[in-house]
């Protein structure tokens, strides 16, 4: 191995530095906002750093975000939304997707497409029927609601995702059990499954988190501030008028992205195979 | 075929493209209503009229009225009323003026007439050398329009396009007949520019062609002592075609350039604020609706636009000048100022051509997949009924609950999308009247009605498709929405491989650190990530504009004060949100790529003497192309549908007017209520993403990867 020539080094890392602070600025505008103590509404001075450095934006966030609503409740509402949304898409998802990878039957092929084209639409494309069966319903505005909803949105990835790596899981280990006089259920729960376990684990954090971070759409299946999640918070206080606190929206903001970003990093080769349909192949 | 035979074929559908053209034509100039500048023109014929009744031919040095354009189209408006009886001068109004309530009726219906003539005689002479492609052009909307009204694109689009078809069958000419022809085309576009100067573009696409030609021949030096006699030739044309420069030209230049500079800087021009791409937004889409035109039997301009994407390869194999011709022309209107609707014409003649390509390659791909149909079905495995027994089990858990959760919802927007459902309907809608209206509707028992305010749910057909069609399309947003995938991904892609390979260096310091860092956008939620670029670029009070208060605008960056004024501006900011959201995909899979291409082929291109440049072209990229498509069409799929990045922005201002259709769709729900739109918006967009997939299915071998994983 020969070492880099020292132009390219800094060639190289000059580039890298452009990039960086590209990466950087938008991140530290809304930084420099959520540690300033001073500012009340909008900015209204050009500052590089905080005004005044204090964590109290971040204190009164913790305690009452939005009206009258405090952080664990809101928190509590994520938590609970996007867990139960995760959990729905993940156990059907992995059901239809288990049949898809191991079975032929008929209209297969056609499933296949059909699952495909639910998985690249966009979610608006499911909100506008989920708005108005659920307002039949007349469950639009509870929680369970939106659990539905965003079930809806996380389903079709989840099974086309887990069909891959149900596909993925040799054939031979299955027969092998069937030999030993396994049924397909014995062999899916001891078999399949515990092979399985990191890719489900991955869709269903996906799915978790496509919930989690949503902030717009599920504005349509609220009414009381009781059955808003944090994400959607955010949006409230944005559209809230000329007052909005922007200290407070960004440290919310960052409160809210911090647990995301770090479990980005931890995950990050695996989030990235599976995001990619489990189609980049190591 | 009989040569005879083929030749006498080939008039007669001429003959009958011209038929059909002069009939659309015909019908429209009968039916639409007075246009901006129609009156302008009108009193240009008139003048020149009055000039040769009283044979004062020195008049014609002094006079043309609006001068920004040049005599010839409107002297040819004066023939067309020679013979009427003469009327007062129509009144001399500002260029901004809204059209005319009326115009002396059998001046213009005589004037439109002519229009209707020469847009007739183009779709023919293109039906001479592609009949399909005739008969496009004579059913394409904007063209119909423009060629029944009084506005110079007629004749100068017929000038063109005869141009266009004298160099082409020079082609395939030797000796005398190709250099009379060669001549003909000069002076033709001597014509063309004399008629409407933009029209000239053709003259362009000729150089270009002939000069590949001439290179692949090697006659390079031939072609330069050539086209200088050509280019002579057709100024000669102009100049004599245009009587206004004669006495005087360099002072005339002068004048004109004065009045095009006026024109393009008009208030109705600053006040449109149309963007760079518009001319493509009209290529792409029909005359709307709520231009409240009567005169189209129907509107299938956008239907057009996408055959002629499919049949762009085609042309360019067999045709590559025509193909040229289409990108000249929508080269020039692009970078041109003004981006009115009619200046398209200039490029309607090729995008027929082209169109025309483009729907025999489909019916070829289709007879081709109906011919193989069996041997597919041969190919396809058989679903077994053991087998289909034990997926049963799996099977019907998971089908309940997708149908529930996303197939039945996706019916049910479509039983939507043919009602009219909005917040006034809604409560007859949920006490059954969903269900009336489109059961009794899809079997005939109701008729499909417009829409009627009784606060009742009534089913409206397939109609509203139509209407939304229309309007999206007028709207720009299929083209925008495509271009903004197509621009968004590649500057993705390039930042993202960039950065990948500028890491992947051997020896390069703190890798780890960096890559580290470029993944944040990756994982910060989109919504915020949205909301990030907003405090920086919102108008007053974000980061940017803090600083121009502090620093001034002459500051780095500084250009980028007051984008929202304008779309072309707007479409950048956005555009530098959405790469940094998405390049740390593109850079990761490429990493991913990169780790896996063996070092000792890039040695050996190096031992090679292979630039660094040669070696990512010719050895890099192939070997990575199959591993970073799929993140490609992943972010392809996720830019097609972005949605927060737009609706963040719509805090900017309440007009904050760029759309992709998942946004307008959910604007219709949120704040209009009315869900049939909404409905019928998502289903457009479901409609246009299974194209994609079939056609990136059939096309891209990535596409094995992701449906046979």
């Amino acid at each position: 191995m020969h070492k880099m020539k020292p132009f390219d080094q800094i060639l190289s890392q000059l580039a890298l530095t452009l990039i960086g602070l590209y990466v950087i600025i938008p991140i530290w505008g809304i930084l420099r906002l959520a540690f300033d103590g001073a500012l009340k509404g909008r900015p209204t001075e050009f500052h590089w750093f905080p005004k005044e450095f204090s964590v109290q934006p971040f204190l009164s966030v913790l305690d009452r975000p939005y009206q009258s609503i405090s952080f664990t409740v809101l928190l509590q509402n994520s938590l609970l939304i996007s867990t139960g949304a995760a959990l729905a898409a993940v156990v059907f998802g992995m059901s239809l997707a288990y049949a898809f990878a191991r079975f032929r039957f008929p209209g297969r092929r056609g499933g296949l497409y059909l699952t495909l084209l639910t998985a690249i639409l966009p979610p608006i494309a499911f909100t506008t029927p989920l708005y108005l069966l659920l307002s039949w319903m007349q469950i639009r505005t509870t929680l369970l609601g939106l659990v539905i909803v965003y079930a809806a949105f996380a389903m079709p990835f989840c099974v086309w995702n887990l069909r891959a790596a149900f596909q993925a899981i040799p054939k031979e280990l299955q027969e092998a059990a069937f030999l030993d006089g396994a049924g397909d259920f014995a062999s899916f729960w001891r078999i399949i499954l515990p092979l399985a376990t990191p890719s489900i684990a991955v869709a269903a954090l996906i799915a978790f988190l496509m919930a989690y971070s949503e902030f717009t759409i599920g504005w349509l299946f609220v009414e009381k501030a009781e059955t808003v999640t944090l994400a959607m918070s955010i949006y409230a206080i944005l559209t809230s008028g000329a007052a909005q606190p922007w200290s407070q929206i960004g440290s919310l903001a960052i409160l809210m992205s911090a647990p995301v970003v770090v479990i980005f990093l931890i995950f990050q080769r695996t989030l990235l195979e599976r995001m990619m349909f489990g189609t980049s192949s190591e | 075929m009989n040569k005879n035979l083929r030749t006498f074929l080939s008039l007669f559908s001429a003959l009958l493209v011209f038929a059909v053209a002069f009939g659309f034509r015909t019908h429209a100039a009968n039916n639409l209503t007075i246009d901006f500048d129609e009156d302008d023109y009108l009193r240009a014929g008139q003048e020149f009229a009055h000039l040769i009744r009283t044979d004062n031919w020195f008049g014609f040095l002094e006079t043309n009225y609006r001068p920004e354009h040049p005599q010839l189209a409107k002297i040819m408006f004066g023939l067309s009323v020679i013979g009427l009886p003469e009327e007062p001068l129509i009144a001399d109004l500002p260029i901004t003026a809204n059209p005319a309530r009326n115009l002396p009726p059998d001046l213009l219906a005589a004037a439109r007439k002519m229009s209707a003539i020469w847009g007739a005689l183009t779709a023919m002479l293109l039906a001479l050398i592609n009949p399909l492609g005739g008969l496009i052009l004579a059913m394409h909307s904007f063209t119909i329009k423009y060629t029944s009204q009084v506005m110079l694109d007629g004749f100068a689009s017929l000038m063109s396009t005869s141009t266009a078809l004298m160099y082409y069958f020079s082609k395939g000419k030797n000796g005398k007949s190709k250099t009379a022809l060669l001549a003909a085309s000069a002076i033709f576009l001597g014509v063309s520019a004399s008629s409407k100067y933009l029209h000239s573009a053709v003259g362009f696409a000729i150089l270009i062609d002939w000069f590949l030609s001439a290179k692949e021949a090697n006659e390079i030096r031939r072609f330069f002592r050539i086209t200088i006699l050509w280019g002579l030739l057709s100024l000669i044309a102009f100049f004599v075609f245009n009587p206004f420069y004669w006495p005087n030209p360099l002072e005339r230049i002068q004048v004109t350039y004065e009045a095009v500079s006026a024109t393009t800087t008009n208030p109705n021009v600053v006040k449109a604020n149309l963007p760079i791409w518009q001319p493509l937004v009209h290529l792409s889409s029909s005359v709307p609706w709520f231009w409240n035109e009567e005169g189209f039997l129907f509107r299938v301009d956008g239907i057009i636009f996408i055959f002629a994407l499919f049949g762009l390869a085609d042309t360019w194999r067999k045709n590559r000048f025509v193909a040229i011709w289409l990108f000249v022309d929508i080269f020039i209107l692009l970078a041109w100022r003004t981006k009115w609707a009619q200046y398209i014409l200039v490029a309607t003649a090729p995008l027929a051509f082209v169109a025309a390509e483009g729907v025999k390659a489909t019916g070829r791909n289709i007879a081709e997949w109906w011919r193989t149909r069996h041997q597919r079905g041969k190919e396809a495995v058989k679903p077994s009924r053991k087998e289909t027994m034990r997926a049963l089990p799996w099977l019907i858990p998971g089908l309940i609950a997708f149908a529930v959760l996303t197939i039945f919802p996706l019916l049910f927007q479509f039983a939507v999308s043919l009602i009219d459902l909005n917040s006034s309907t809604l409560r007859d809608g949920f006490q059954g009247g969903i269900w009336r209206e489109f059961w009794g509707g899809i079997t005939g028992q109701v008729k499909a009605s417009d829409f009627v305010q009784d606060g009742k749910v009534h089913f409206v057909g397939l109609g509203v498709y139509l209407y939304i069609s229309n309007m999206v399309g007028a709207m720009g947003l299929p083209f925008f929405n495509t271009m903004w995938t197509i621009l968004s991904v590649t500057l993705q892609t390039v930042l993202g491989i960039g950065a990948a390979l500028l890491l992947w260096q051997r020896g390069i310091k703190f890798r780890k650190g960096w890559q580290a860092l470029f993944i944040l956008p990756w994982a910060i939620p989109e919504a915020i990530g949205a909301m990030l670029w907003l405090n920086i670029f919102i108008p007053l009070w974000g980061w940017l504009s803090l600083a121009e208060q502090k620093f001034g605008a002459t500051m780095p960056l500084g250009v980028f004060t007051n984008w929202e004024r304008s779309q072309n501006s707007a479409l950048v900011v956005l555009l530098i949100a959405a790469l940094w959201y998405g390049f740390p995909f593109m850079m990761l899979a490429a990493s991913a790529g990169l780790k896996l291409l063996p070092q000792e082929v890039f040695d050996a291109a190096s031992i090679d003497g292979a630039t660094p440049w040669q070696a990512f072209r010719y050895v890099a990229w192939p070997l990575l192309m199959p591993l970073v498509m799929p993140a490609i069409i992943i972010r392809a799929i996720f830019a097609f549908n972005q949605f927060y990045l737009f609706q963040m922005f719509n805090f900017i201002n309440e007009d904050f007017n760029m759309y992709t259709f998942a946004r307008l769709s959910y604007i219709a729900v949120y704040d209009w209520r009315w869900f049939t739109g909404s409905a019928i918006i998502n289903i457009i967009t479901i409609l246009f993403l299974a194209v994609f997939i079939f056609l990136f299915n059939r096309w891209s071998k990535a596409g094995e990867g992701v449906t046979y994983a």
